[in-house]
């Protein structure tokens, strides 16, 4: 008779967890529905955010969010995909696999305000160097700094990721090549390269879900400017850090709805590149 | 044959798995302090009957069962499975002694799952009892409180049986005892079989003719889901009635 | 045979190829190195003239102040972890093991729906959702209602360890206990999750590693304070969060002990999640 009872109780657990899931929505949803009701549609497109004429277009926060995050990707993917292929062709073990598992672990594991700080002190006076070289206003903070720290940031995760896509080509595939007389490279390039596009595809889009939440570091090397970046070098903001620096700072109610309604946005572009890269694998599969 | 007690009485035993039948209508009796040996190719339904004997086959999801198997005139499937666990003990092909408990524990891990105390003396006194019955008393009797990754395969599968000869059970089902060990530990466990069968019944699955032979009085012989023969092992072995048997026996032994 | 490798110049360019691929793989593993040098070289060369016996035991003082500490940062974060811990480790378990042991169930499918989800969620929402479930209602900020938001960052991690350490206890372990006419229920609690202990305990280890760095969902939840609180129902100060805020300020000193926390952070967030899996290795 307890058997029956235990296997429902449980059962609760993921009636739970999906009840949980569901109170998650419905209240970032609540939460914003005084900024649906305002805004409107163009919320989305509207670039101005002006709390002094209550002017509040969430624009540029959006682009913001996915030029610093794609901009990132640009600068990681080459790095990552090559300590891939390092730890995941080359070198899979031996002390050299040991000590690149350890390096990645290590970055992997320090905490995003960390690099923020770190990006601050040391990255941000660099950049503003190399702006005063070409003539640029010597902000230091901006788009490009903020996509390097992010780019940092994100290199752990998809390396990892595209290593087991690497590492999983199976062994006969490449020693059927290597026995043809093949060079290493060659079997990267016609073996491997193609069995494993879709993991690593999967796991660029992993990365980006995770970067574009990122909020510590960039926050702290953004520039915090509530205006579109007009070159490389400009001061700009993404959602992640207009939340993290205006919702414990604001009193007016339709701002607070506004950011919730941002964050909402900033929660379908996660949601949306992490279901695209599990669908990615799974169709592999 | 008619003139020794009953253990477990099969009475048209069907089993199968979606449209897969695994037993086809088996009727059999198994008697008291005797081994009987159950042996046939690959697929013949051997292990799947020696599951249904305590209610084992019903993890798998999709099975369905029908006929009657009675233990000492009550039949099992109108009880709570549990209930006939603790009469009647399994040994799995390849050993599992419980990896987070010393060899005592073990022995005695019956009791202790099932929620019932036992006075420490009491413990002690059926862990000693039944590791002598298993033969391994005398190599693990100082190193009790251990834990088993020590012990040997062989010791290991002796000390499942011990486990399972703790639960003083009537009937013993070995599922392949000794497919996993080697022939040394094989030989210990069959002498160990023949004794036990003063204090207990052994019904085995084995796929090793020649242990069949060793080692019990009564055999069986599967084939495709079928009981193709029943009798003592030496008229089977020497004289079968079916030309199935006679051919699996020569196959095997040739 | 000879005409199959092609010419002795095509081979030598193939070969000098590949050589130079290596090397270039090579050289940006190597510059990943000196990256991750730089930055954990240049923590602790900031960070060690900070750390003294009055950095642990002292409270933080104003700009300028002899012994300035971190005491009530390092109490915040070990406040905040356990009671994260105590939310999500019990509702974890409970869940992975029902996703474990009922993998098929439609209510499990659907549950693991939910937790690729949870995982996806920025962790900067999760403090507004513990800011209106908790500080609103409270009035205030709180360890609390920081606490709700950690564990939920949490609960993914703990769930998906547990669920795969059960996974992995061999079948044959069930079977013997129920051989043995012990309960599925008894044989779950008391053999079964005995044997998953062990990838339980890494997940809940690797969880708190997590959450122990995390700021942004404790910007507006726990808030910070300047004070040693030991309560959970008032603001409390945590160590990212004081980093956050030493490293954004103006002053020289405040950022030099924002260095030294940082130093003790990444060690403590290295060692929990480098030495549970070093450890738990066997």
């Amino acid at each position: 008779m307890t058997d029956r009872w235990f296997k429902i109780g449980l059962l609760v657990a993921p009636a739970f967890l999906i009840t949980l899931v569901g109170g998650m929505a419905i209240t970032l949803m609540w939460g914003a529905s005084s900024s649906f009701q305002q805004a409107g549609w163009g919320f989305y497109t509207q670039l101005t955010w002006d709390p002094v004429h209550h002017v509040y277009g969430g624009g540029v926060f959006i682009l913001g969010s996915v030029v610093t995050t794609l901009l990132a990707l640009f600068l990681a993917i080459p790095i990552a995909l090559a300590i891939g292929l390092f730890t995941g062709y080359y070198f899979t073990t031996g002390p050299i696999a040991v000590m690149s598992q350890w390096v990645l672990d290590l970055l992997a594991s320090v905490p995003s305000v960390i690099f923020g700080f770190w990006g601050l002190m040391v990255m941000v006076p660099a950049v503003r160097h190399f702006e005063m070289l070409l003539g640029v206003a010597p902000y230091g903070v901006g788009l490009f700094s903020g996509a390097v720290v992010l780019a940092t940031m994100m290199i752990p995760l998809t390396a990892s990721l595209i290593r087991e896509s690497v590492a999983t080509v199976s062994l006969e595939l490449k020693e059927g090549a290597l026995a043809l007389g093949a060079t290493p490279l060659e079997v990267v390039r016609h073996i491997v390269w193609p069995i494993s596009l879709p993991g690593i595809g999967s796991a660029i889009m992993l990365g980006f879900g995770r970067a574009i939440g990122e909020t510590m570091a960039v926050t702290m090397v953004v520039g915090n400017a509530n205006h579109l970046p007009t070159h490389l070098f400009d001061p700009t903001n993404t959602i992640a850090s207009l939340i993290a620096s205006e919702f414990g700072e604001t009193s007016d109610p339709v701002v607070v709805a506004h950011l919730i309604h941002l964050g909402l946005i900033l929660l379908v572009l996660s949601l949306a590149a992490g279901m695209l890269g599990r669908y990615i694998i799974r169709k592999q599969s | 044959m008619m003139s020794v007690p009953t253990t477990f009485r099969v009475i048209d035993l069907r089993v199968s798995i979606g449209t897969d039948a695994i037993i086809r209508g088996i009727s059999m009796d198994f008697f008291a302090n005797t081994v009987t040996s159950i042996m046939g190719p690959s697929g013949c339904g051997k292990t799947t009957f020696i599951r249904c004997m305590n209610r084992l086959h019903e993890l798998v999801p999709s099975i369905q069962v029908s006929g009657d198997i009675v233990l000492f005139n009550q039949n099992i499937f109108s009880v709570n499975p549990m209930l006939i666990r603790r009469q009647v003990g399994m040994v799995f092909q390849r050993p599992n002694p419980f990896p987070t408990m010393s060899i005592f524990e073990n022995v005695v891990a019956g009791y202790r799952l099932n929620g019932i105390r036992l006075a420490k003396s009491e413990s002690a006194q059926i862990v000693e009892t039944s590791l002598l019955k298993a033969g391994l008393w005398h190599e693990v009797k100082d190193s009790l409180h251990r834990k088993g990754a020590f012990l040997s395969g062989g010791q290991q599968q002796r000390l499942c049986i011990a486990r399972a000869l703790a639960m003083d059970p009537s009937v013993l089902l070995l599922d392949e005892p000794t497919s996993a060990l080697d022939p040394k530990s094989t030989s210990h466990i069959e002498d160990l079989i023949a004794e036990l069968k003063e204090s207990v019944s052994i019904i085995m699955v084995t796929h090793n003719i020649g242990q069949a032979s060793r080692v019990s009085d009564y055999t069986a012989f599967f084939l495709a889901g079928e009981l193709i023969e029943y009798g003592t092992t030496q008229k089977l072995f020497t004289v079968p009635d079916d030309p199935r048997t006679e051919e699996y026996l020569s196959r095997k032994f040739g | 045979m000879h005409s199959t490798m092609g010419t002795d110049a095509q081979l030598s360019r193939r070969v000098w190829q590949d050589r130079l691929f290596k090397l270039i793989l090579v050289g940006v593993a190597l510059g990943v190195v000196l990256l991750l040098t730089t930055i954990i070289g240049f923590v602790i060369k900031q960070g060690v003239s900070v750390i003294n016996w009055s950095f642990f035991t002292q409270l933080p003082q104003p700009p300028g102040a002899r012994y300035s500490g971190i005491l009530n940062a390092i109490l915040g974060t070990l406040m905040l972890t356990a009671l994260a811990s105590i939310l999500s480790i019990p509702v974890g378990m409970w869940c992975g093991v029902a996703m474990a042991e009922h993998p098929l169930h439609p209510l499990v499918k659907w549950a693991q729906v939910s937790v690729d989800g949870i995982q996806s969620i920025p962790s900067i929402l999760f403090g507004i959702m513990a800011y209106l479930w908790v500080v609103v209602p409270m009035g205030q900020f709180s360890a609390v209602a920081g606490a709700v938001a950690l564990s939920m960052i949490m609960l993914p991690i703990v769930i998906r360890a547990v669920e795969e350490a059960v996974r992995r206890v061999p079948t044959t372990m069930r079977e013997a206990s129920l051989a043995l006419g012990v309960s599925p229920f008894r044989t779950t609690i008391k053999v079964v999750i005995p044997c998953a202990l062990n990838g339980i305990l890494t997940g809940s280890l690797l969880g708190v590693s997590r959450i122990s760095g995390e700021t942004a969902p404790l910007l507006f939840t726990a808030f910070g304070s300047p004070f040693l609180v030991l309560s959970m129902f008032q603001p409390v100060q945590s160590m990212p969060i004081l980093i956050y805020n030493y490293a954004t300020s103006p002053y020289a000193d405040w950022q030099q002990i924002g260095w030294g926390a940082s130093l003790v952070l990444i060690l403590f967030c290295f060692v929990l999640s480098v030495g549970t899996r070093w450890v738990f290795k066997r």
